[in-house]
């Protein structure tokens, strides 16, 4: 009850004080594996822009099946999913992949670099397909790359970088088209506590210059860098606790 | 995303792949050199045979009774030209002069102590000789046993045959015949339009005494020799329409009568033969050509494969770039692109070494190399053609990738 309240608190205070940038409103998803699955059952959850969310619960609880549909991935079975102001149920695939490249920033564990292209290849090419000019996306990408301390890496390709470098870059690489919110898959899941620490730093700076981050990890003193955790079970929302 | 980027993509992805790009390129270059090296060589054999075609032949027109259909020299023509058709023929407006000419059927041939076996002699005017140069000598008189050879001729015995050598005759008859030889030539007035055919040996006899294929001429009601082949030398400025003339004589002529229910008797000039000529080596050209477009067709199959292969290898990031904003047009331009250039690449490798088949194959028939560059051009669309269509359907499940599948793998 107490949390509850709580949550009603937080929510009232956030929505007056600042926009709405992701909101889920009774979202279910349901998958056809022989036989119905439902991965979230009348889901809703609310981000306002500047918040640090992260969402924890045991695999198969429904965390990737959130950040597919926030992300624009996929689409709800029932209910809508709204990213800065679009309703992604509206929206052809070719205009939810143009939300993917302009509002999104995707954070994977397994980084999710494209091999073949260098780092600053990497930062750019989601400026690629939103159709800004080559001068201009590398420009934008080197600054980036600069900003997460691998400006004397840019040249390099993920191959030639270590795990935590490979995070910085995709961490580059998502805020290259300035997206409304940043989500980030178990970030630090793929390289040592270390480098780890450092990938939260970073995306506790980039939450204090103001980006929306949503967080899915497993790991409980990652999750609390975050301002509010998010516990999801079972395909529903279990509880909402303020770090 | 624009084209250049998508080019730069597929190009990056394809230098990651060097020896599969490489050997898919080598498909290709394969099936395009070998249509280059065949539209080389049909482009070659037609420039040397169009060389070849003596211009002084451009006025004749030949009359020829031939089964129906037929478009080349009739292996037995049919003695039908009378000599009644002949000087009806030679009354035409436009006719210069005509020349008919048969053959004698011999046995052998004997200069000095050296017989030599020959199955045939050709029998004719003299007005076969009007006009041409010769290399020695002069033309036979009607009603002699006078003798023209050609200059291939003059070396069939062991000596030199030379003017008023003498050359005795064994007919098919067994009759034998002295005669003695008055001129040396290159060519005759009612040769035909390629020196080719003048590249055997040639004995010329004149039809008085010695023709002997004799009809009845249905117009006139009396014997008369006829002929299987004549030629009517033309005046240039009113070809055409002599020939149309002439046409309308032949309706009503002996020959018309003669010819047997499934000839027909056609007239044609030199042009008219050249021109069934071309068209003899422009069908020939295309049916080879078609082979080497099945070789093509196995490259493409190679580019298909190796594009799928590509596709499900890259799965994973086609669900990243899809994942960062790439729509489904972006991806499907990605890999285009990449088979479009392994076609192009293909093609444009292919002409250097197609041009060096069809080298080696004029060099191998002793013709001239005569190269086209517009098929090079039709070359390297087809090759662009071949690779994109290849890789539509590989562009396509590309396209359709399900990123979040995609992104799960490992």
């Amino acid at each position: 009850m107490f949390l509850d309240s709580l949550h009603t608190c937080v929510s009232q205070i956030t929505e007056t004080d600042s926009k709405t940038v992701v909101s889920l409103d009774g979202v279910t998803k349901t998958y056809e594996l022989g036989g119905t699955v439902e991965a979230l059952t009348d889901f809703s959850l609310e981000l306002t822009e500047g918040s640090y969310t992260a969402v924890m619960g045991p695999s198969g609880s429904g965390k990737s099946t959130l950040l597919n549909l926030i992300g624009g991935l996929d689409t709800p079975t029932e209910g809508t999913v709204t990213v800065n102001g679009s309703d992604l149920t509206e929206l052809s695939e070719d205009e939810r992949a143009g939300v993917r490249g302009s509002e999104v920033g995707f954070v994977f564990q397994t980084f999710n670099l494209m091999p073949r292209l260098t780092a600053v290849e990497n930062v750019a090419l989601p400026l690629s397909f939103a159709g800004v000019p080559r001068q201009k996306r590398r420009e934008r990408a080197k600054s980036l790359l600069a900003d997460v301390g691998l400006a004397d890496r840019s040249d390099h390709r993920p191959a030639e970088l270590s795990g935590g470098q490979r995070q910085r870059v995709a961490i580059a690489r998502a805020l290259a088209p300035e997206p409304a919110i940043l989500l980030a898959d178990e970030p630090t899941g793929n390289i040592d506590t270390e480098t780890g620490d450092r990938v939260m730093e970073i995306l506790g700076e980039l939450n204090d210059a103001g980006n929306t981050i949503l967080l899915v990890t497993h790991e409980r003193r990652i999750a609390e860098h975050a301002e509010s955790i998010v516990h999801v079970r079972d395909g529903a929302l279990e509880s909402e606790e303020v770090v | 995303m624009d084209g250049r980027d998508g080019l730069r993509m597929a190009i990056r992805s394809l230098r990651g792949h060097r020896l599969r790009s490489a050997l898919t390129v080598v498909g290709i270059v394969i099936g395009i050199a070998a249509v280059v090296t065949f539209v080389t060589f049909g482009a070659s054999l037609k420039a040397d045979v169009v060389g070849q075609i003596d211009s002084s032949t451009a006025n004749n027109i030949y009359l020829i009774s031939a089964p129906s259909g037929d478009e080349g020299f009739p292996e037995s023509p049919q003695p039908v030209f009378t000599e009644n058709d002949i000087s009806e023929i030679d009354e035409i407006q436009g006719t210069e002069r005509v020349v008919p000419q048969g053959t004698l059927r011999t046995s052998a041939l004997t200069f000095g102590n050296d017989t030599v076996a020959r199955q045939q002699m050709t029998v004719t005017t003299p007005a076969a000789f009007e006009g041409v140069d010769f290399l020695e000598g002069r033309g036979f008189g009607q009603g002699t046993n006078e003798i023209v050879v050609n200059g291939q001729a003059r070396n069939v015995f062991d000596r030199r045959l030379a003017v008023n050598d003498t050359v005795t005759v064994q007919r098919r008859s067994n009759e034998t015949i002295e005669t003695t030889v008055v001129g040396v030539v290159n060519r005759t007035a009612s040769q035909l339009p390629f020196q080719t055919f003048a590249g055997q040996p040639r004995f010329y006899l004149p039809t008085e005494p010695h023709y002997d294929g004799v009809v009845e001429s249905p117009n006139l009601g009396v014997n008369q020799r006829a002929y299987p082949q004549v030629t009517v030398v033309a005046d240039p400025s009113d070809l055409t329409d002599t020939k149309t003339r002439i046409e309308t004589y032949l309706n009503a002529s002996d020959a018309q009568q003669l010819k047997p229910a499934t000839y027909e008797i056609s007239a044609r000039t030199g042009g008219d033969i050249a021109d069934s000529l071309e068209d003899l080596i422009d069908r020939l050209t295309r049916f080879v050509t078609g082979l080497a477009v099945i070789s093509l067709v196995v490259g493409a199959v190679g580019i298909a494969n190796i594009m799928l292969v590509s596709v499900t290898e890259r799965t994973r990031e086609i669900g990243i770039m899809k994942a960062v904003g790439a729509r489904n047009r972006d991806v499907l331009l990605i890999f285009l692109a990449e088979s479009a250039i392994l076609g192009a690449v293909g093609s444009v490798l292919a002409i250097p070494l197609g041009v060096a088949g069809g080298w080696v194959a004029t060099s191998y028939a002793d013709i001239a190399l005569t190269l086209v560059p517009f098929w090079f051009g039709v070359a390297v669309l087809v090759g662009v053609a071949v690779g994109v269509l290849a890789g539509l359907y590989p562009a396509w499940r590309a396209a359709k990738v399900d990123p979040i599948d995609a992104l799960r793998r490992e």
